[in-house]
Order: structure tokens, then C-alpha cells, then sequence
């Protein structure tokens, strides 16, 4: 009577199949779904149709065949929209107020309005910005991501990387260049070693690197970040292959640059930072998640991102829109002296690379760094094993050696995260409370759970008012 | 901070030269260290000049240690020497974990319906059998219905418009939704739900009852027949509000199933309109047809030639006859029975059972009291007595200080998903009652039959064995239990 034989998945008491054959059976590890919240879950079951299916192969297709390439460095007001004109200064996470700010993103503004010249001292700075005449803005409103405090202004050089092989040639996404550990921007710092740097980084090392990739022809950020996987790196935590791999392209050509005490300072600065491609991976991840935004149905998480205040998350049939909630601290390890009384909660737009497939997700390929997930390489790769879970396929991009191959768990889907429970992910940074002390440790956190059920909401709503 | 406590701590160091750890290894270890008692702070990194002035900053560097980028560095303040020398120690030790320590990943299991799906790959799911709470019940129903498979819905408290909606759904797709509150099934031969182990056959049965399709089935097993489907569908699809919807499909199946040649219905009285169409609908199947409604009077449709029957026995006795494996048994003499003084106290696990036993003693106006113990009211929140027998055993015990109680009527549901032995503490429970009502000068009568057969896992002989020891008298059929109690009890009126 039933074709295909009653081939049974049972959802709830053993008892209830004790009398059916062993192999017609599958037990599931069933638990409430959407974190308890049944009407959600309702909603969310609602929205599983075949519309959503189609419209999420479409959005996981376009996100997985984007192939960035790295084709220029260039001062951001000449290549971001939007911030040519006037005083604008773009941050990480979603929208917030200047008065809700948290400690380091207020002094990375304070940071970027000196380093402008749009002020004489901070006092003044910080007029500027609570008075509203330097305006603020997400980067992800702008094609860009930072990290951390995720401050772009106009003069800084920032990485192009672009569809095609050149600048203008498809869409681009773009990332301000990294400063390295200690006393910087990105974590509030604003003194005159902090600006010191941010001038050298604009009249050097930009110029600098836009020469030679003159010269080097465009870099496929994918295959670099691949490479970099099968040498121990996840893309967002651990960089130093990716950044080895990167300086070790550029060097030759740097090195013949002049003057030389130029390409010596700039080689320097490479090998110095361990952190160097973070941004480069995370332009890449922003340039990939943008390619699914607007896609209609489509239950896809585009952007994970925070300000230090809230968490936000953007999914592709609801466009630009962000579902925010309040973020903690992350879990994590401190640096010797600090604890978790001095974190900030988690900062930054780098969750992008988690977005994509890569940090969390792609723990697997970073033994070093498995210490965050519970210590040993076989609890990463149970973190990225449950990755699995919440994702709409394998990025083909990037196979995970310890995983036989497979490519790291690519594209959140938000009714899976409802409908397992398992929440994604993310390395991060940890950054100390007051403005400009710096990084104090490194961990993980998960996205809070409110920013999916208000996202499922959201589309539900929409869906039936259509 | 740290430098509030110098006053009264104790800061030292230990060099490990030319030796490297990765640093986030290095911060799990100063983070495990740091949790012993009488350590305030712990630092293990490389001795670079920039973690060296980190732990400068932060009042953890001794002022004497000369370090270079290649060593391995632990600093420690603690309360006292000792403290800090052990947990300088206990660092050092963490440098070498033993391999055995890595936890091996576990399997993942299957965890959503998705998931179970996708797992599924050589041998497709067809089936979704769902007893989680009535919370969540319909939510999964209609993602397996929305994933094409069947739906078998043992869990209640699912609201009338979920049910109405979620069979609708169903029945876009010609798939089952059994439920909710389907108790029993056996498609194709497999049994879900609390179900006997009867032969396969050529009756197939449609239930709205779970005990009352159970009692049948093993009634048409004893008679030598067998069953080639048993499809419930809920107590509630025969309502106006769900209209049968269920009822109608699985007569439609029933109809083009080629192993089902007889077909019964088995149900409370349905609304009036629903019971026309059903017997309609019963006679279009081509196939002889029982419609056995608790509470009607036994009649053949004189337009339809479908049978109907007011009580499981006759349902089974009728589906029997047209199944060419007449069903034949002889009741307790009467005589058998000692006077009974006192009233009719039935205790019920199943609750067709109950309703059919209330109904013979009812339509023969004897004082009795008749309860479903699998009701809601009695359960509250326990499990259902057919899994735990305990709580019925207690009332069995209870009633032997009842001088009001005579007779005690009981049932005993064997099969997949009943208890392992629910004879035995029924029979202990009847000795004990039986010793208080003696204590007390009266005669106490247990009477029952026992729903099961020879192949259930807790074995029909061995079942009614365990009784018949205790001296409960054993009828036939649940409703030959329900005569020999009213015999009895007429038997002290006459």
C-alpha cells in the first residue's frame, strides 16, 4: 500500500516503532525547534516551501561562483561609494546611534576625524561627531567591512577586490588594510603612534601595494584563501599562511620599488603582521554575501555583523533590512593580565568570513587554533561538523584537508538555525572595554538567537501580506 | 589591579628555552592554571619583546628575567611560594597532553526531519511517526507532510483547526496523517503505535479508536483470519468539524489494496451526516464492509448491504463471518460466578474497551462505574496506563475496602508499546484486594479479558495465566466480560 515501503523517521518515543524492523527505522535526536519560541517555529515550517528552495539554490549559486579578485589598493574616496563628498566616517556592525556607541568604536572615530585633519585635538573630534557634523555609517551600507571597530575614513587606502580583472569591471567589495596587534584604530587607540601609522599606511604602504599589484596582475583572493586552508589557516582567526602566501606573490615586486628604504619598511610591515589578509578575506566574503542580497524568498543569511552594542544579521529576501539583538562578550582566552570583567561585548563586521564558510565554519583546517573550540583537532572538526547543519552546501572553493576534502560549510540557512537549534560559530577578536588598550584575547561566540526569530518574523510577515 | 595585590602576593617565572607553542595553546593553559586556588594570575607566551611588554604592563613581569623570542615563559602571582612553585608545575605539565586525550568526534545523529531525510538515502523515508509534544506535533506534521511523507501522530493536545488543516494538507497529496492521537496502525505488515502481533490477512481495518481497532484485530487473528491493514485515523475524524476526511482516504487505499478483500470501520457513532456518506462511501469500495459505531443498534444497510454493529465483538464477529473465518467462542457459564454483592466498579486501560463495557452493562440498566484510565483526568501528566500498569494496580488494591464494589470488571492490552508483564501486578493487586474485601467479610469478583495474542511479546498463555492464578475469571472478549459482570450482578438483584 505504501510504494517504497514503510521506511519510518521517528520523531519523538522509541516505544512507538518497538513493534517495526530495526532497519526500517531512523531514530532522530529530535529537540523543540526555533529555541523553544513554537509559534516561530510555525512560521518558520511556513516558509519552507518550494519557493524558498529554488530561491535559495539561486542565492547559495550566485554567493559560491563569486570569485574575488584582489586588483587594487586605492584610497577609499576615490572607490567606496558614497563617502566622497563631505565628512563621513564608516564603522563596523549594524546602524547605531553615536550616543550608544561602545568605548573602542567612539575612539577609533575620534582616531579617524584626527587622522582627516577634520579636527585639532579629540575634544573637538568628539564634537564633530555627537553633533552630528561628521556623519556616521555602517561599511556594510557601503560595500565595505572593518574589523573590530571596523572605522573607514575617506584618505584610508582600502583593498579593491572586484569581480572581473580589473577596477570598474563587475561589483567590488572593499576593506580598510590592517594595522596589526597593539595600540590601533581598530580597537579604539587614537594617539599620535596610532595616527603616525594610519599616514604611513596612506602615503606608503597603499601606493605601495597598488604598484605592484600594477605589475602582479590581479590576485584570486579564493584560491589564495584555499591554499591558505590546506596550510593551517581558517580564514578569519589564523591568517599568517594566507598573509605569507600573500607577501610571498608581492615581495619580489616590492622589492624592486624605489626607493628601496621604501620596499624595506613595506616588507617589514608584511612580515610583522600575522593578520595582514584578514581583510583581504573578509572584502573577498563581503564581495561573495552581496551577490545574494535582494534574491526574493530566499532564507539565506548575507551578513552577520556587530557594533559592540548589538549583533545584526541581513538574509537575502529581506534585502538591507538588519535584525539586531543585544551581543556579550565572546568566550573566550585572555592575554596574560586581562580577563573577561575588561571585554568588550563582540565588535566587528569580520563575521562576514563565518557568512561565507570560512573562521568558525572552517575550524577543521586550523589545528593551532582549535584550543577555542574545546582543545583538540577533533573537537574542530566537530564545531565545523555542525556547521554542516545550518548551511545550504559545500563551498567548492574551499576544501577542508581534515575533512577528506570536502569544502567548508558554506551559506546559513535561517530555517535550519531554527530548525536545529544550532546557532553559528564565530572566532573573534576580544577587545578591552576602554578605547585604545587593544586586543586582550581571542574566542568564539554564537549569534544570539532573537536576530533568527526576528528575521523569520519578518519574512513570514511578508509572505503572507504578498 | 594586579599591582593592589603585590603587597601580599608572590610573583615568579619559569624559562623553557628554545621552546615554541602556539600562543592560543599558551592562553589555554594560563587559563587552566589560573583557575587553581591561591593563583591570582597566570602568563605563558613567547618571550618576545611584545608580549614581554604586555606582561610588563599589567605588573607580571619580574624584574630579573632575562628572556629571548625563542623561550617559552610561565609567570605566576599567587598567595603564597607554594602556590605559585605548584602552579608553575602543574603549566609545565600541561606543555605535554597525552594523545588518548582527544575526544573522539562523535557521530552526528540525525536531528531534524531534514536531516533524517537526507540520511535516508538507499532506503527513502516514507514515513514520519510523531509522539513529541502536542506543542510541536503539528509543526513536524507539516513538514513531513510538505516532504511527502506519511504521518503517523501518536501525540495529542493538537488543536481541532491544526488537524482540519494539516489532513487538508495531507490530502492535496494522497498521503496518510494518521492522528493526532492515533494510537495504532500496521501498514504493510509493520505495526506503529500500540499494536498486536496478528497474522497478515485480508481484513483491513480503518480506526477512529485505538484499543477498539486492537480488540478487533485480534479477535479476527484468533478466528484464524488475518489483517492486511490497519489504518487509524484519530479519534476526531469522524467529527462534523473533520468531516472524515482521513477515513474517506484510507477507504480509498483500502479499496485498490489488492490483500484487502473485507474492510471494517471502526469508530464512536459518528455525526449523522458523516455516517451516511461514510456507508456510502463504504459500499463504493466494492468490498464487504463492517461499520462498527459503538452505541448502534446491529443492522445491515438494506441499500448497501454494509453491516453495521454497535459493539467491537459483533464488528469482529461480522468482519469474521465475511472474512470465511467465522469467529466462535462460548461465554463463562454464569454459574461460574459467585454472588456478587455490590456494585460494578470497571478500571480500563483502553478506552474503547471501557466504552463498550459501559455500554452492555448500560443497555441492561446495571448500576456501574465504569472508568477510562487512560482519560486525561486520570493520567495528569503520568504515562498512560496500557505503559504503566502501577497506577491502575493501586485502584484494583483500593476497591477491596469498598463495600460498595462487587465485581471488578478490568481489561489487559497486550502488544508492541504495552507493558513488558502488566499481568502481574494486576494479579498481585487482585490478591490484595480480594484479602480486604475477605477481611471484611464480603466476596470480591474480578472478572477481564485479555486483548492480545500469542505472538505479542508478552504472550497471550502466559498473560492470562498469571490471572487466572489470581482468580479472575476470563472471558473471550471484552464484551463477554462485560455479560458474565452483569449476569453476576443480576444474579444478586433476582
Amino acid at each position: 500500500m505504501i510504494p517504497g515501503g514503510v521506511q519510518i523517521l521517528n520523531v519523538g518515543l522509541p516505544l512507538i516503532v518497538e513493534g517495526a524492523p530495526a532497519g526500517a527505522v531512523l531514530q532522530l535526536d529530535w529537540r523543540p525547534p526555533a529555541f523553544g519560541d513554537a509559534d516561530a517555529a510555525r512560521l518558520a515550517v511556513g516558509l519552507d516551501t518550494e519557493a524558498t528552495r529554488s530561491a535559495n539554490e539561486k542565492a547559495i549559486a550566485a554567493v559560491q561562483s563569486t570569485r574575488g579578485k584582489l586588483v587594487a589598493v586605492r584610497p577609499a574616496r576615490e572607490v567606496v561609494p558614497g563617502i566622497a563628498d563631505g565628512r563621513v566616517l564608516l564603522h563596523a556592525g549594524p546602524p547605531i546611534e553615536v550616543a550608544r556607541m561602545c568605548g573602542p568604536m567612539r575612539g577609533a572615530l575620534i582616531g579617524a576625524a584626527l587622522f582627516e585633519e577634520w579636527a585639532a585635538d579629540p575634544t573637538e573630534a568628539a564634537e564633530l561627531i555627537d553633533s552630528g557634523a561628521i556623519r556616521v555609517e555602517p561599511c556594510h551600507h557601503h560595500g565595505a567591512v572593518g574589523p573590530m571597530a571596523g572605522v573607514l575614513a575617506p584618505s584610508m587606502p582600502v583593498f579593491v577586490v572586484s569581480e572581473g580583472e580589473s577596477l570598474g569591471d563587475g561589483r567590488s567589495a572593499f576593506a580598510s588594510l590592517n594595522e596589526g596587534l597593539g595600540k590601533v584604530l581598530r580597537f579604539g587607540a587614537y594617539d599620535a603612534e596610532v595616527i603616525t601609522r594610519l599616514r604611513w599606511m596612506r602615503d606608503i604602504l597603499g601606493p605601495a601595494l597598488d604598484e605592484a599589484l600594477a605589475v602582479s596582475g590581479p590576485i584570486d583572493v579564493s584560491s589564495l584563501i584555499a591554499q591558505a586552508l590546506a596550510m593551517g589557516d581558517e580564514g578569519h582567526n589564523r591568517n599568517v599562511a594566507a598573509t605569507s602566501l600573500l607577501t610571498r606573490r608581492l615581495a619580489p615586486i616590492i622589492a624592486a620599488l624605489t626607493p628601496n628604504d621604501r620596499a624595506v619598511a613595506v616588507l617589514r610591515f608584511l612580515a610583522g603582521n600575522d593578520h595582514f589578509a584578514l581583510n583581504l578575506s573578509m572584502a573577498n566574503a563581503k564581495l561573495a554575501m552581496d551577490a545574494a542580497i535582494g534574491i526574493e524568498d530566499s532564507t539565506l543569511v548575507t551578513a552577520m555583523s556587530r557594533n559592540g552594542v548589538e549583533f545584526g544579521l541581513r538574509v537575502a529576501g529581506s534585502g538591507d533590512r538588519w535584525f539586531t539583538a543585544e551581543v556579550g562578550p565572546a568566550d573566550g582566552l585572555f592575554f596574560p593580565g586581562y580577563g573577561p570583567e575588561q571585554a568588550n561585548p563582540d565588535l566587528g563586521d569580520s563575521a562576514i568570513t563565518e557568512t561565507l564558510g570560512l573562521g568558525g565554519f572552517a575550524m577543521a583546517a586550523s589545528p593551532a587554533i582549535t584550543q577555542f573550540v574545546g582543545g583538540t583537532p577533533a573537537d574542530a572538526i566537530a564545531a565545523t561538523t555542525s556547521m554542516r547543519r545550518i548551511t545550504l552546501g559545500q563551498h567548492p572553493a574551499f576544501p577542508l584537508p581534515p575533512m577528506n576534502f570536502a569544502g567548508a560549510p558554506s551559506g546559513i540557512d535561517i530555517l535550519k538555525v531554527l530548525e536545529t537549534g544550532v546557532l553559528p560559530v564565530i572566532n573573534t577578536g576580544i577587545a578591552h572595554r576602554e578605547a585604545g588598550v587593544g586586543q586582550i584575547g581571542a574566542g568564539i561566540v554564537t549569534a544570539p538567537p532573537e536576530v533568527f526569530l526576528k528575521a523569520v518574523r519578518y519574512l513570514a510577515e511578508q509572505r503572507a501580506s504578498r | 589591579m594586579t599591582k593592589n595585590e603585590s603587597a601580599n602576593s608572590v610573583l615568579s617565572a619559569r624559562l623553557l628555552p628554545h621552546l615554541y607553542r602556539d600562543s592560543v595553546a599558551l592562553m589555554r593553559i594560563a587559563s587552566a592554571t589560573e583557575k587553581r586556588d591561591g593563583i591570582l594570575r597566570v602568563g605563558a607566551v613567547m618571550a618576545t619583546p611584545a608580549n614581554l611588554g604586555i606582561l610588563a604592563d599589567s605588573g607580571m613581569l619580574p624584574g630579573d628575567l632575562a628572556a629571548s623570542p625563542d623561550d617559552l615563559v610561565f609567570v605566576v602571582r599567587g598567595v603564597d611560594e607554594q602556590a605559585v612553585e605548584d602552579a608553575l608545575d602543574a603549566a609545565h605539565g600541561l606543555l605535554t597532553v597525552s594523545e588518548t586525550s582527544a575526544g573522539a568526534a562523535a557521530e552526528q545523529r540525525p536531528g531534524t526531519l531534514r536531516e533524517g531525510i537526507a540520511a535516508g538515502e538507499d532506503a527513502p523515508a516514507t514515513l514520519a511517526a510523531i509522539s513529541v509534544s502536542g506543542t510541536y506535533a503539528p509543526i513536524v506534521a507539516e513538514q513531513a507532510l510538505r516532504n511527502g511523507l506519511h504521518v503517523f501522530c501518536f501525540s495529542d493536545n493538537v488543536s481541532v483547526e491544526d488537524e482540519v488543516r494539516l489532513k487538508r494538507l495531507a490530502l492535496e497529496q494522497g498521503l496518510l496523517m494518521m492522528g493526532p492521537d492515533c494510537g495504532t496502525a500496521i501498514l504493510d505488515g509493520v505495526p506503529l503505535g500500540f499494536a498486536n502481533v496478528v497474522r497478515p490477512g485480508s481484513v483491513g481495518i480503518v480506526a477512529a479508536s485505538g484499543t477498539g481497532a486492537q480488540e478487533i484485530s485480534r479477535l479476527v487473528h484468533s478466528a484464524g483470519g488475518g489483517v492486511s491493514q490497519l489504518i487509524g485515523v484519530g479519534g476526531r475524524d469522524l467529527s462534523a468539524e473533520v468531516d472524515g476526511m482521513m477515513t474517506g482516504l484510507a477507504l480509498d487505499l483500502l479499496a485498490e489494496d489488492v490483500l484487502t478483500s473485507v474492510i471494517v470501520v471502526v469508530s464512536k457513532p459518528p455525526s449523522s451526516s458523516v455516517a451516511d456518506r461514510l456507508i456510502e462511501r463504504l459500499a463504493a469500495t466494492g468490498k464487504p464492509a463492517v461499520a462498527c459505531f459503538l452505541g448502534l443498534e446491529d443492522s445491515d444497510s438494506a441499500t448497501t448491504g454494509v453491516r453495521i454493529r454497535g459493539t467491537l465483538e459483533a464488528g469482529a464477529i461480522a468482519a469474521c463471518e465475511l472474512d470465511g473465518h467465522p469467529l466462535e467462542f462460548d461465554d463463562q457459564r454464569s454459574d461460574a460466578v459467585a454472588e456478587a454483592v455490590g456494585g460494578v466498579l470497571g478500571l480500563y486501560t483502553g478506552g474503547t474497551l471501557a466504552s463498550e463495557a459501559k455500554l452492555i452493562l448500560s443497555r441492561a440498566g446495571v448500576r456501574a462505574e465504569i472508568l477510562d484510565l487512560g482519560d486525561d483526568q486520570y493520567t495528569a501528566g503520568k504515562p498512560h496506563p496500557m505503559i504503566d500498569p502501577v497506577g491502575r494496580a493501586d485502584r484494583i488494591a483500593a476497591a477491596g475496602y469498598d463495600p460498595e464494589v462487587g465485581v471488578i470488571l478490568i481489561d489487559l492490552v497486550l502488544g508492541f508499546g504495552a507493558a513488558d508483564d502488566p499481568a502481574t501486578p494486576v494479579a498481585e493487586a487482585v490478591a490484595v484486594a480480594r484479602e480486604r474485601a475477605a477481611a471484611d467479610g464480603r466476596a470480591l469478583t474480578v472478572i477481564g479479558s485479555v486483548c492480545g495474542t500469542e505472538g505479542d511479546p508478552q504472550g497471550l498463555s502466559r498473560q492470562r495465566a498469571i490471572l487466572a492464578s489470581a482468580g479472575v475469571l476470563l472471558c473471550p472478549t471484552n464484551a463477554s466480560a462485560a455479560r458474565l459482570a452483569l449476569a453476576s450482578t443480576s444474579k444478586e438483584n433476582s
